[in-house]
C-alpha cells in the first residue's frame, strides 16, 4: 500500500480523486450484483408465490362477489371495487390446485398494466418483499405448463414468483364468446 | 304558438352562442397558426382543413337558429377557405386582416345574437362579404385601398370593435349560460363515490329493519308478561293473606322468599317498560335519520347524473325547426318522426353528435327527399318523411336516420370518386355496392350536381365519419334506389341509464333491460303444452317457445321453489321480432339500472351485457337479451330431452331436505348450489344457534355443518343434536378447515356421522358421504 508522502497539494488531489473513483465503481458493480425487485408474496392453496409489485394495484378484502354465468371456470365473478367493477381470476384453475371454498377472509390482488386489469384471487397476503434477482432459479422441472409460462423464476427458499407481465398479457386470460 | 317558439329559440341561442364562440376560436386559432407560416405544407393543407371545417359547422349551428348574418357570412368564409383548399387562392396580410376581421365582428355579433340589429351593423356586414368575394376575385388588395381611401371601410378592429360591443355586452351578458368546464374524468369520480352512498343508505336501511325486528321482539315479551299477571296478582294474593297459623309452621319465610321475588318481577317489568320506551325513542329517531338519508343519498345521486346525462331529446329537439325552415326554402313537405328521444346518453357524446346529426338532417332534405310533384310522379306520398330513431343495442346506442327519399345514386358515387382521383378507375369498378356507397364518407366526395348553399361541398358526411369515430362509434349507410337512405350509428353508451326488470333464478339475481321485457305473467304448470317435444305456452292465442332462464345461463336448475309456488312465473323477451317466454323463480321488481362494463378482461360474455348496483349495495348482472334469445334457439336445436330427467338423480322418491350450516355465505352459497344441482332440498342457516332453532321448526333428513362459526360451533351443535330426544338420529356431517387428528376425533366424540375436511372436499365426496348416510 502507498504511504501519503507529502509531496504538495497537486499529487493529493490526484491521489484522493483515484480513490474516489475506485470506491464509486466499486459500489456501482455491488449494486449491479444485488439487484433487487419488489414483490407481493401471497398464499394460493397453501403454496407460496409471489408477483411483481410493479403489476400489482392494490389488495383488498374479497367480498360481494358476484357470480357470472357462462363464464370459463377461471372466472370466479366480479366485484364492485369503489365503483368500479373488477373481474377475478382464480390462478388456482390454470395451476390446477386444489380448489378450497371461499370465505370473506380472502384475499383479492389487484394487477394493471396499460391495458388490462383484473384481480387474482389469494388465501391470504404475506406482504411485500425485497428479493435480489440473481437469487431466481429458473425453473423446477415439475413445474410444467402454463405455471412454467408466468414463471419468473423461483427463490432458494421455494417462493414461485410469477412473472405479472406475462399473467396480464396472456390473451387466454380475455373471455370474448359469442353466442 | 309563436310564445312557445320564440322561448324554445331564447334557449337555442343560448346554446347556440357558446357553441359558435368555440367555431370562431377554432377558425382565428387555425388562422394565426396560417399567418406564421411556420408549417410544412402537409400540416398547412390539415389546418385549412380545419378551418374549412369550423367555419362549415358554424354555418349549419347559425342557420338552425335563423341567424341570417352569421350564416351568409360563413358562406362567404367558406368559399374563401375552399379555394385555399384547393391552392385557387393565396393568403397576402391583407387577406389575414380582413379575415380576422371578419371573425372578429361574428364574434361581436354573436355576443348580441337575438338583439335588434341596427342599419350601421348591417352595413358593415354587407362590406365585409362583398370584400370577400372581391378576395376570391383577386382584388383584395384594390379592395382594400379603395375602402381606405373614401373611408367607407370599417376603422381597424382595434379601434372600433371595442365601443359597440362592449356598450352592448353588458346588456346582453346575461343571455350566456353560467357553465363551468369540468374534467370528465373529475365528474366521473365524483358519480363513482356518489354511487358509493347507496351503501351507506343500504345499511341504515338494513339497521333499521333489525331494530324494528327487535322491537316485535319486545311486543311478545309484553304478552307473555300480560298472560302471567293473573298468576303473579293470585300470589301476591297469597303472600299479603298470610294467616297467623301459618306464621308459625315456617311457610312464612317462603312466602317472605316469593314476596321478594314478585318485587323483583314487578320491577323487572318496569326496568323492561323503561327500556322499551327508551328503545322506541331510538327507533324513531333511526327512522328519522334513515328517511333523511335516503332523500339525501337520492337526490345526490339524481344530482350528480343529471351532470354527465342528458336525455337524446336536448339534441334531437333543435331538428324539427331546421327541417320546417329547409323544407320551405326547398319547397319540399317533410316530416319528422323521432322515437327514443328519452334514452339517456353521456353529454360528452350527445356533443360530437349534434354537427353529424345536422348534417345527416340536411343531407335528407337536399339530396334524399325528392319535391312533391316528384314524389307523387313516383307514386309515392308527398308528405316526405325523416325518421330518427334512437335505440339500444347491445352495449351501444343506435341512432338511426332514414328518409324515403330517392336514395344514393351509385353512379354518381362512381364518377364522383373518380372526380376526387384517388382511386383508379379499374379499383372503382372493383368495388361492391356497399364499398361504392360507404365512399360516401370521403371528404370530397358529393353526388350534388350543384353546389348550394347548405351543401354539395362533400364535407358533411366526412364530418360523421370522423366525429362517429372520435367516439367509439361506427357509421353505415343503406340504400336502395327511391326507398330512401339509411344511416345507421353505434355510439357507445358509456353511462346511460335504463329501466330493467328485477329476476331471480335460484339465489342469483338478474337484471333483465325492460324495453325487451313485453309482459311478466304467471302460469300454471298445466298450461306448458309440448309440441314436437318443445315446451310452449300459449299467450293471447299465439303459442310461443318457453325457455328456462336457468338451463339458457348454464346454471343448476333449482328445484327448492318448486313446492312453494303452485304458479310458474314467466318474462316474456322480445326482440327484433324474436319472442320467447323465460320461465324464472321469481320477477322482484323494477329498477333503475346504471350499465356498468365488465372491465378488460371480461371483453364479451355470453348471455351477460355487463352489470349494475342494485338498490342494496350488491351487483347484479344485467342480461343481454339478444344473446339470450339466441342462446335460447340453439339449445332447443340441440337439446330436446323431455322434462324431469334432472330429477333423475332423486328417482320416485320424496325429495330429501339437508339443513347447512355455514357462517361463510360464499360457501354455504357453493354449498347449496352444490347440493341442490344434486336434487336435494337446503335450507341454510348462519350459525349452529340459527341451525338448533330451524331444526327445532322444521323437519330435515339431515344436517351439514360447519365447525368454525359464531355463537354456536359444529361440535357443540352436534352435541346438542345428540342430546336432544328428537333429533338425536338425525345424520350430522361436519365439514372444516380443521384437519388435525385431535379435530376428527372431537367430532367423532360428539357424535357426528362424518367429518369431511375441506382441503379434500371436493362435490363427489360429499355427495357419496350423503348417499351413504340417506
Amino acid at each position: 500500500m502507498d504511504a501519503i508522502t507529502p509531496r504538495g497539494e497537486a499529487d493529493r488531489k490526484r491521489i484522493f480523486r483515484k480513490r474516489a473513483e475506485l470506491l464509486a465503481r466499486e459500489t456501482d458493480q455491488h449494486e449491479r450484483e444485488e439487484e433487487q425487485i419488489d414483490v407481493v408474496e401471497f398464499i394460493l392453496s397453501g403454496e407460496q408465490y409471489a408477483i411483481e409489485s410493479a403489476y400489482v394495484n392494490a389488495a383488498h378484502s374479497m367480498k360481494d362477489l358476484t357470480q357470472l354465468p357462462c363464464t370459463p371456470p377461471f372466472v370466479l365473478g366480479v366485484v364492485n371495487m369503489r365503483g368500479k367493477i373488477l373481474s377475478v381470476i382464480d390462478l388456482r384453475v390454470f395451476f390446477e390446485l386444489p380448489r378450497r371454498a371461499l370465505s370473506d377472509l380472502n384475499m383479492l390482488i389487484v394487477l394493471q398494466n396499460d391495458t388490462m386489469k383484473f384481480a387474482i384471487l389469494a388465501d391470504v397476503i404475506v406482504g411485500s418483499r425485497r428479493i435480489p434477482r440473481t437469487s431466481l432459479l429458473a425453473t423446477l422441472p415439475t413445474l410444467t405448463g402454463i405455471r412454467a409460462e408466468y414463471l419468473l423464476g423461483i427463490t432458494p427458499e421455494r417462493l414461485v414468483v410469477l412473472d405479472g407481465g406475462k399473467v396480464l398479457c396472456d390473451s387466454r386470460m380475455v373471455v370474448h364468446e359469442e353466442v | 304558438m309563436a310564445n312557445k317558439d320564440d322561448e324554445f329559440l331564447k334557449r337555442l341561442l343560448v346554446t347556440f352562442a357558446v357553441e359558435a364562440q368555440e367555431h370562431v376560436q377554432g377558425i382565428c386559432s387555425g388562422l394565426l397558426r396560417l399567418e406564421q407560416n411556420k408549417d410544412t405544407a402537409e400540416a398547412r393543407a390539415e389546418l385549412v382543413e380545419t378551418v374549412f371545417r369550423e367555419a362549415h359547422s358554424l354555418k349549419g349551428a347559425a342557420r338552425a337558429v335563423n341567424l341570417i348574418p352569421v350564416e351568409t357570412l360563413c358562406q362567404a368564409l367558406e368559399t374563401v377557405f375552399a379555394a385555399l383548399k384547393k391552392d385557387e387562392l393565396s393568403l397576402s396580410v391583407g387577406v389575414f386582416d380582413l379575415l380576422q376581421e371578419v371573425l372578429d365582428y361574428l364574434g361581436a355579433v354573436l355576443l348580441t345574437a337575438g338583439a335588434e340589429r341596427t342599419h350601421k351593423d348591417k352595413l358593415q356586414q354587407r362590406q365585409l362579404v362583398s370584400r370577400l368575394e372581391g378576395v376570391l376575385k383577386g382584388e383584395t388588395q384594390k379592395e382594400e385601398s379603395s375602402h381606405r381611401a373614401t373611408g367607407v371601410a370599417p376603422p381597424p378592429v382595434i379601434t372600433d370593435l371595442p365601443e359597440v360591443p362592449v356598450a352592448e355586452m353588458t346588456n346582453v351578458v346575461p343571455l350566456l349560460p353560467e357553465t363551468i368546464r369540468v374534467a370528465t374524468h373529475r365528474l366521473i369520480s365524483v358519480l363513482l363515490q356518489s354511487e358509493e352512498m347507496l351503501g351507506a343508505k343500504l345499511s341504515s336501511a338494513e339497521r333499521l329493519l333489525h331494530m324494528r325486528s327487535t322491537s316485535a321482539v319486545m311486543g311478545s315479551w309484553r304478552k307473555e308478561w300480560t298472560k302471567l299477571l293473573p298468576v303473579v296478582q293470585q300470589c301476591r294474593n297469597s303472600v299479603n293473606s298470610v294467616s297467623p297459623r301459618e306464621h308459625m309452621s315456617g311457610t312464612a319465610e317462603k312466602q317472605t322468599t316469593l314476596g321478594k321475588l314478585l318485587d323483583f318481577l314487578d320491577w323487572n317489568s318496569d326496568f323492561i317498560n323503561s327500556l322499551e320506551t327508551r328503545f322506541t325513542a331510538q327507533l324513531k329517531t333511526t327512522e328519522k335519520d334513515d328517511r333523511l338519508l335516503d332523500g339525501m343519498v337520492t337526490s345526490l345521486l339524481d344530482d350528480v347524473k343529471q351532470v354527465l346525462m342528458i336525455p337524446f331529446s336536448s339534441l334531437l329537439e333543435i331538428l324539427p325547426k331546421i327541417v320546417r325552415d329547409l323544407s320551405r326554402t326547398y319547397a319540399k313537405k317533410i316530416e319528422v318522426i323521432i322515437t327514443g328521444e328519452k334514452i339517456e346518453i353521456d353529454r360528452r357524446i350527445l356533443e360530437e353528435m349534434k354537427d353529424p346529426l345536422v348534417h345527416l338532417v340536411r343531407n335528407c332534405i337536399d339530396h334524399g327527399i325528392e319535391s312533391p310533384d316528384e314524389r307523387s310522379a313516383k307514386g309515392k306520398p308527398p308528405l316526405g318523411t325523416i325518421t330518427i330513431t334512437v335505440a339500444p343495442r347491445d352495449n351501444m346506442v343506435e341512432l338511426t336516420v332514414v328518409d324515403d327519399g330517392r336514395g344514393i345514386s351509385l353512379a354518381r358515387v362512381r364518377s364522383a370518386v373518380l372526380k376526387l382521383g384517388k382511386l383508379s378507375e379499374e379499383m372503382v369498378t372493383e368495388l361492391s355496392h356497399q364499398e361504392l356507397l360507404a365512399q360516401v364518407f370521403q371528404s370530397g366526395i358529393t353526388t350534388s350536381p350543384i353546389l348550394t348553399e347548405i351543401s354539395g361541398r362533400g364535407l358533411g358526411l366526412a364530418i360523421v365519419r370522423q366525429k362517429v369515430g372520435k367516439i367509439g362509434g361506427t357509421v353505415n349507410v343503406v340504400s336502395s334506389s327511391d326507398f330512401g337512405t339509411t344511416f345507421r350509428m353505434l355510439l357507445p353508451l358509456t353511462i346511460a341509464t335504463f329501466r330493467g326488470i328485477l329476476v331471480r333464478v335460484g339465489e342469483r339475481q338478474f337484471v333483465i333491460p325492460a324495453m325487451y321485457v313485453e309482459r311478466a305473467l304467471r302460469l300454471f304448470p298445466g298450461e306448458i303444452r309440448n309440441v314436437e317435444n318443445r315446451k310452449t305456452i300459449s299467450l293471447a292465442g299465439v303459442p310461443l317457445s318457453l325457455a328456462s332462464l336457468a338451463a339458457v345461463l348454464e346454471l343448476p336448475a333449482p328445484l327448492a321453489d318448486k313446492e312453494i309456488s303452485p304458479q310458474l312465473q314467466i318474462v316474456v323477451l322480445n326482440s327484433s321480432e324474436i319472442r320467447i317466454a323465460f320461465q324464472v323463480d321469481e320477477v322482484l321488481g323494477e329498477c333503475e339500472v346504471l350499465h356498468k362494463g365488465l372491465g378488460p378482461q371480461l371483453s364479451r360474455v355470453r348471455n351477460v351485457a355487463g352489470v349494475t348496483l342494485l338498490g342494496n349495495g350488491h351487483v347484479a348482472p344485467i342480461l343481454n337479451v339478444i344473446d339470450l334469445l339466441a342462446s335460447a334457439i340453439k339449445m332447443s336445436a340441440v337439446t330436446t330431452r323431455p322434462e324431469g330427467t334432472v330429477d333423475t338423480l332423486s328417482p320416485a322418491a320424496e325429495i330429501r331436505s339437508i339443513l347447512v350450516a355455514e357462517d361463510s355465505i360464499t360457501t354455504r352459497t357453493l354449498l347449496k348450489n352444490i347440493l341442490e344441482s344434486a336434487g336435494y332440498r337446503v335450507s341454510t342457516a348462519v350459525d349452529g344457534l340459527d341451525a338448533l332453532t330451524k331444526l327445532k321448526c322444521n323437519r330435515f333428513d339431515i344436517v351439514v355443518s360447519d365447525v368454525e362459526m359464531p355463537r354456536m360451533n359444529g361440535f357443540d351443535l352436534t352435541a346438542r343434536i345428540r342430546a336432544d330426544k328428537n333429533l338425536q338420529d338425525l345424520p350430522v356431517i361436519l365439514v372444516t378447515a380443521l384437519a388435525s387428528r385431535e379435530d376428527r376425533e372431537r367430532g367423532i366424540d360428539v357424535g357426528a356421522d362424518a367429518y369431511i375436511v375441506k382441503g379434500s372436499f371436493d362435490q363427489s365426496n360429499l355427495l357419496e358421504v350423503l348417499h351413504k348416510l340417506i
